[in-house]
């Protein structure tokens, strides 16, 4: 199964993003610092950090190596607690949250990570099936069968009954985008996906994840390095020493 | 099939050789565990074999007996004082001794135990010895336990085709007329059974008027206690009437004090216990270790620390079920094999493979509690 191409173009885009902004923000971040450690050890990561991503938006997170990229997507992603500022994640204030809260929203966000973390002991289909445990309200048979066509989807159809350990590189990777897409995710956070892959994996992946999240509407936060892949953003946000640089578009 | 079993199962059985080696070491905590408290079991069972086959209502001993196997006698003539009460039907003595009975093939002696009776009224479950009553009354006639031990030499099956078979007991010449099956115990390799008048005459040493054990017949409404009261009374100082639970109670509570039994073979189950959790801990902590990122990533997706918890603790009690019905399934062979070795009864109880299954799952579940300590240092944070 094929998704139908969309293509993207960057004017159309840009013209069509403000508009969206103007509704609501699935990202707004206002003033957000962030230090590791505590007292005399304290060490500030992230300075008044300002970033908004609007509904639909593709927006790429790129900046040298320490500059703060992942601990931003952590903390967007709910995986740490916001102490100072202001963050809104799919209308939630993170500021104010519980680990319950927390949990909640990682629920609605796809997750992928650098390295895949597929659970070695269950087939593809399997792991990507396991996402809807935390969507009671999809019936198994659903489940099931969004599973198969979501692995389709990413090339893997013929792969469903695989373990991680007979895939290569690429193919796991592409098991963690269906993971990270299968319970329809209202956001998408994405953690230099294609650096464990060469070049021609890479860009089918980014691909992928651009026609997916064009069909199911939901904006991506992608912190990348790959320069060959910029051309997919609606947007490129530019992160040095834990303050939002720039921001082109 | 909740979902955090179904990961459980994934994980515990993707390696076959991992999924072995835990079962098999739950497998040998649980035959340990059943084994070592079957064998206590037996052992104290037997122990009080023979209180436990009195049939006499009550029971008269002396105030010195702890045990019945080193019994302090009291005088004859005090039984003799109990006849007249109106609820008292039949009264006997008995006389317990160890002597020596010699295996007429290789010609050794060995200790045997010696029980006097009447055996018209013998009020001890001993199967068929009335068959022989008369012929007990004959002098020097005795009954062989066909469940002794081998070291007496093939007599019952000498007796299942000879009429009569003469042995050496106390340096005495005496006639076994045939044998019944009774048991042994810890404390004897074999019995003999003869009237009280042949029991004195292997024992020319014993006063015929101290006796060992009184045993007495009830009418079947009596008041078992009242009775005892008003028995008690008569019997002064020198001797002490009980109830047969009360005899069997007090042999219990004799084993428990004076044989090192419990310790022994709890010590053999705490030991299964043991090796149980930590074969379990070891692999239920290896695997929660070498998963972390991808239980962080889980966490990182949206999973609760609880279903994850669920994951190591349905491990646990998978591994349980694994182990626990195989090792039921051996220890039974065992206590077969055992009873046949040492001529002594082990048998499953439903008590026992209760009990046990609770330990196996207690051990299990404890093991997971400790692996799961893991679990919550599984970060999300640190995934990407
Ligand atoms: N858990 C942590 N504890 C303490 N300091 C940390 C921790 N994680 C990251 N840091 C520090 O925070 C700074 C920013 O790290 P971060 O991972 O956000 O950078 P990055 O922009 O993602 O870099 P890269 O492009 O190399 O992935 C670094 O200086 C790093 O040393
Ligand atoms: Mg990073």
């Amino acid at each position: 199964m094929s998704i139908p191409h969309i293509t993207t173009q960057t004017n159309l885009a840009t013209d069509f993003v403000p508009s969206l902004l103007a509704e609501r923000p699935v990202i707004s971040a206002r003033h957000v610092n962030f230090a590791f450690g505590e007292g005399d050890l304290q060490k500030q990561i992230l300075f008044d950090v300002n970033l908004e991503v609007g509904s639909g938006e593709i927006v790429l997170l790129t900046g040298p190596s320490g500059s703060g990229k992942t601990t931003l997507l952590t903390l967007i992603g709910a995986l740490r607690k916001v102490r100072d500022g202001e963050l809104d994640v799919l209308s939630r204030p993170l500021h104010h949250a519980t680990l319950e809260d927390l949990v909640n929203v990682r629920r609605e966000i796809g997750f992928i990570f650098q390295q895949h973390n597929l659970l070695p002991f269950m087939t593809a289909r399997q792991n990507v099936q396991l996402m809807f445990h935390l969507h009671p309200e999809v019936s198994t048979h659903e489940a099931a069968k969004r599973t198969v066509d979501l692995l389709t989807s990413v090339g893997l159809g013929e792969r469903l009954d695989y373990y991680p350990a007979r895939l290569s590189g690429g193919q796991k990777q592409r098991v963690a985008i269906a993971r990270a897409l299968a319970a329809s995710p209202r956001l998408i956070l994405a953690d230099e996906p294609t650096a464990a892959l060469d070049s021609q994996s890479g860009r089918d992946v980014v691909n992928l994840l651009q026609e997916l999240a064009r069909n199911q509407k939901c904006p991506i936060l992608m912190v990348t390095h790959d320069p060959r892949i910029l051309d997919v953003a609606d947007r490129i946000v530019n992160m040095e020493d834990g303050r939002v640089h720039s921001v082109e578009g | 099939m909740p979902s955090s079993f179904f990961v459980a199962w994934c994980q515990l059985s993707h390696s076959r050789v991992k999924l072995t080696v835990a079962a098999a070491g739950v497998v040998v905590a649980v035959m340990l565990m059943l084994v070592q408290l079957g064998i206590r079991q037996g052992a104290m069972d037997n122990s009080v074999a023979v209180a436990r086959r009195v049939t006499a209502d009550l029971v008269v001993v002396s105030p010195r007996t702890k045990t019945i196997f080193a019994s302090a006698q009291f005088p004859r003539r005090l039984l003799y004082r109990l006849g007249s009460h109106p609820d008292v039907t039949v009264i006997s003595e008995m006389y317990m001794g160890q002597g020596r009975l010699r295996n007429p093939w290789n010609k050794l002696e060995f200790p045997v135990s010696l029980y006097g009776l009447d055996p018209g009224s013998a009020m001890m479950n001993l199967p068929g010895i009335e068959k022989y009553e008369s012929q007990l009354n004959d002098i020097d006639r005795v009954l062989y336990d066909g469940l002794s031990r081998k070291n007496y030499g093939p007599i019952r099956q000498y007796l299942e085709t000879h009429e009569t078979l003469d042995v050496e007991v106390n340096f005495r010449k005496v006639r076994i007329v045939d044998s019944i099956e009774v048991g042994i115990s810890i404390n004897t390799d074999g019995n003999l059974f003869t009237s009280s008048a042949n029991f004195l005459r292997l024992f020319p040493d014993r006063n015929p008027g101290a006796v060992d054990l009184g045993l007495i017949r009830l009418k079947p409404d009596a008041d078992l206690v009242a009775v005892k009261k008003v028995l008690q009374p008569y019997l002064g100082k020198e001797a002490k009437v009980i109830t047969r639970q009360e005899l069997i109670d007090a042999e219990t509570v004799f084993i428990r004090e004076n044989a090192p039994i419990d310790f022994i073979f709890g010590m053999g189950a705490a030991i299964g216990f043991f090796i149980g959790f930590v074969v379990v801990y070891q692999i239920l902590y290896t695997e929660v270790t070498n998963h972390l990122p991808q239980y962080a990533t889980l966490k990182a997706m949206g999973f609760s620390d609880r279903y994850l918890l669920f994951v190591v603790l349905n491990q646990s009690i998978i591994l349980a079920m694994l182990g626990y019905f195989p090792g039921f399934v051996l220890a039974l062979g065992l206590y077969r094999i055992a009873t046949k070795a040492i001529q002594m009864q082990f048998s499953m109880t439903v008590e026992r493979a209760v009990f046990v299954f609770l330990l196996t799952v207690i051990m299990c579940g404890f093991s997971a509690m400790i692996a799961i300590r893991k679990v919550r240092t599984a970060d999300p944070a640190d995934v990407f």
